[in-house]
């Protein structure tokens, strides 16, 4: 008993001290942007500072153009999510209802689709986006948003829609209902679940997404959040604490969406990506 | 029309619009990739070129030293990520207390744009002002300040450091949900026969995770070798080409150097290894079995 007792401390030692490391760089980009220009190069270095404040915050969102990033990051985001989960919805309920022998050949199509490189993918979409004049649009970033995105909702769906029990269908029809009847009436509220971590994890990497956003907005207008902070390492002065508050800006809203759904979150990448 | 036609036909208006979408936004910008790869431009003249690019790409020694850097990057993360993860999966298993809150947090690396944690990481590293200097100097660990991504051999270390603690929680997470699978039981009777702790871990947690093990680590090879976003933010493929792994190397062939050809002859090798673990990958889990995802 005393024994693990000794054991049950080490354990929360380790876990702490790894927590610790996992952490610190967050702890470093939150104390960096709340400093004012003047204390990022002291040495030693501050660890907790009377003198923070927003301040950075405020340029970055108003002297600098992360406002409008966080919208267009919001736009293409959701617009993808939209698109992708509405899509993959309705394959889903599809392959699993009317078509579940071809459904397999399908999900092995889909998980090539998922590991292309995304680098290999990203020059034809220059090319293309660029001869029909597409650069800097909302419309080029969510289609190629789609390119990664709709492989990976439909291939989670399936899964979810899967673990419907067919018999559901069965006796809907037996009611009388028709097949978007049962579709939208009986089968979507059943996979709402599903439905919930799918679009989850469809914003989350669509968000977090950089290279494709890179090289199709040409204009500093049209960035996502994360191409925008990336690209304030390249100025000539890096104001670091400007760059920690964009850093934090782009990070915050993933971080809160997903401490309100960690179960979510957790179910999904444990059903869903140990398969696959 | 007979039921069984309707039935069909409404199955098609199901499924059809995904189908349709997964060919303009992935099928056909896949093939005009390979179609580029075989089209040699000069200005505004684009003429068929057969397999010259992939000739050029081939001999050029750029490609085999990204390669070669490749292979390393994504072994040493691989391995980095597989045994980390393990050991962290082990440690919080056993933690009753704030379980979920403890895994949303180490999962943190992984939820933030692999961009933005390179950023961050590109202020720690900072050979000046940045605290990983300070720190190791504090604690003795070094005497002067290191330039972290100044020279090829630390350059190379960081952005595998930076690769790791992004990809250490998703492995953790995998595991963790491995080892809620084996059976309680199997550890009793092991501890009524005597077992030990390292019996217990070699002999019952080792074997029920092998498949997973094995499934995960060809998952993360796939993930890691195809990465761009780490080292085209924190440097780029330099210092002399260190850290210049193969989609790195395709970025900066394509939109630095401006040689679409070449660099889409480079993609399709890349993705050539890729499918060869894709493959691997997925007659592993054999999806047709019913068992994906």
């Amino acid at each position: 008993m005393r024994r693990s007792r000794y054991v049950d401390a080490a354990r929360w030692v380790l876990v702490l001290v790894s927590l610790l490391l996992v952490m610190f760089p967050f702890y470093w980009m939150l104390n960096t942007s709340l400093k004012p220009a003047s204390e990022i190069f002291l040495s030693p270095p501050t660890f907790i500072s009377p003198n923070w404040s927003l301040d950075a915050y405020v340029t970055v969102l108003t002297q600098r153009p992360f406002a409008r990033y966080f919208l267009n990051s919001l736009v293409v985001t959701l617009g993808t999510t939209v698109l992708s989960v509405t899509l993959a919805a309705f394959a889903a309920y599809g392959f699993t209802r009317f078509f579940p022998r071809g459904a397999t050949p399908f999900v092995v199509f889909l998980l090539f689709t998922k590991m292309l490189p995304e680098t290999l993918l990203i020059i034809p979409y220059f090319q293309l986006m660029s001869s029909v004049g597409l650069l800097n649009s909302y419309l080029a970033l969510i289609l190629a948003y789609s390119s990664f995105a709709l492989p990976f909702s439909v291939w989670m769906l399936i899964g979810f829609f899967r673990s419907i029990p067919r018999d559901i269908d069965e006796a809907a029809k037996i009611d009388g209902a028709s097949y978007l009847q049962t579709f939208f009436l009986v089968i979507l509220p059943l996979a709402r679940p599903g439905l919930v971590a799918v679009a989850l994890f469809t914003f989350l990497i669509a968000w977090n997404s950089y290279l494709w956003a890179l090289v199709l907005t040409t204009d500093a207008s049209m960035h996502v959040l994360s191409v925008g902070v990336a690209n304030m390492v390249g100025e000539y002065r890096v104001q670091w604490n400007e760059l920690m508050a964009a850093a934090v800006i782009a990070a915050a809203p993933v971080m809160l969406l997903f401490s309100f759904l960690e179960k979510h979150l957790v179910n999904a990448i444990t059903s869903g990506a140990v398969k696959g | 029309m007979r039921q069984w036609q309707r039935r069909r036909l409404v199955g098609y208006a199901f499924v059809g619009p995904v189908f349709l979408f997964l060919c303009a936004v992935v099928v056909f910008p896949l093939s005009h990739a390979f179609w580029i790869s075989l089209h040699r431009t000069r200005g505004l003249a684009t003429r068929f070129s057969g397999t010259d690019n992939y000739h050029r790409a081939l001999t050029d020694e750029a490609f085999w030293h990204a390669l070669g850097v490749s292979v390393q990057f994504t072994g040493a993360c691989v391995a980095l990520h597989m045994l980390i993860g393990l050991c962290l999966a082990l440690l919080l298993n056993e933690i009753r207390f704030a379980k979920t809150a403890l895994r949303v947090a180490f999962l943190t690396p992984w939820m933030v744009a692999p961009a933005v944690g390179a950023t961050i990481w590109l202020w720690l590293l900072e050979p000046q002002f940045g605290v990983v200097n300070y720190l190791l100097g504090a604690i003795g660990v070094i005497d002067t300040p290191l330039a972290w991504l100044g020279t090829p051999k630390l350059a190379f270390m960081s952005v595998v450091a930076v690769d790791v603690w992004r990809g250490v929680p998703f492995v953790m997470l995998l595991i963790l949900a491995g080892l809620q699978t084996i059976p309680r039981d199997q550890y009793e009777a092991a501890s009524i026969d005597g077992a030990g702790p390292w019996q217990r871990f070699r002999y019952i947690t080792l074997p029920n995770l092998r498949y997973l093990l094995v499934v995960a680590s060809t998952l993360d090879i796939i993930n890691t070798i195809r990465h761009y976003d780490i080292i085209g933010v924190m440097t780029a493929g330099g210092p002399a080409g260190a850290t210049e792994v193969l989609p790195v190397l395709l970025y900066n062939t394509a939109f630095r150097g401006n040689r679409f050809g070449e660099a889409a002859a480079i993609g399709v090798l890349l993705l050539l290894i890729v499918l060869a673990f894709a493959i691997f990958h997925i007659r592993l889990t054999r999806p047709e079995h019913g068992s994906a995802p």
